[in-house]
């Protein structure tokens, strides 16, 4: 869970970064994939921590060399948004769950 | 990796959108200015923008300015007090229709990363929420 936090944070940061550079000549979007690669280290059953790796859109670019996209980089920060919310809950209640252990003994 | 990142890269895209906007309007406030054909006309400014990054996404600099045309374009006013022995004197020469695009862009740019600081606090305030209930 906390690599899953780590890699939406990382993403948020790429997002911000790809917004900041949307008028930059020759910028090209940066994209963080970690999912495919979470979800296979969970089912193998090892320790499920991934390093999210942040690569360049081969998009076409407009004619200034840009690539950023502002309308799916705009729902992309929105959605990392709540995963990211997501991911906090789980990882709450997981502290909460420990918590009531604690204070039922 | 600093712990609020997406802020401060999020502000570099402000920073640099707002030295935009000030360029363009600085261009703007400046379309009429005349000069005498012995000097130079008023050269309009453009931000020069490039991308940072020291491994991890760093934002968004101001590389630098660069300047208009110094000829400018002459213009047949012989009543104008600049004006010289012809009657001609400068104006600054640069497209005021690419102007107030580029104001356009600026200021949507700016918007959208005045977005992502909104958004980034919200997912840093949530993760300030760990722990507490």
């Amino acid at each position: 869970m906390k690599s899953a936090l780590d890699a939406l944070s990382m993403r948020q940061r790429v997002i911000a970064d790809n917004i900041a550079n949307v008028n930059t000549p020759g910028f090209l979007a940066g994209r963080v994939q970690f999912e495919d690669a979470l979800a296979k280290a969970v089912s193998a059953g090892r320790d499920a921590v991934v390093t999210p790796q942040v690569q360049r859109s081969l998009e076409p670019t407009r004619e200034n060399g840009n690539n950023v996209n502002l309308d799916t980089e705009t729902l992309s920060n929105i959605d990392t948004n709540l995963r990211y919310q997501v991911a906090v809950r789980s990882i709450d209640g997981g502290f909460s769950a420990i918590r009531t252990a604690i204070r039922s003994a | 990796m600093g712990t609020f990142d997406a802020i401060g890269i999020a502000s570099t895209g402000l920073t640099v959108h707002r030295k935009w906007l000030d360029a363009v309007s600085d261009n703007l406030a400046n379309a009429n200015n005349v000069s005498s054909t012995d000097g130079t006309a008023f050269q309009a400014r453009y931000v020069v923008a490039t991308s940072m990054d020291y491994g991890e996404p760093a934002g968004v600099q101001v590389a630098g300015i660069e300047l208009g045309d110094p000829e400018g374009r002459l213009v047949h006013e012989p009543d104008h007090p600049l004006a010289d022995e012809d009657g001609y004197v400068r104006y600054p020469d640069f497209d005021m229709a690419s102007q107030m695009t580029q104001l356009i862009m600026a200021q949507r740019g700016y918007q959208a990363s005045a977005a992502v600081v909104d958004r980034a606090r919200e997912s840093y305030q949530s993760a300030l929420q760990i722990g507490k209930n």
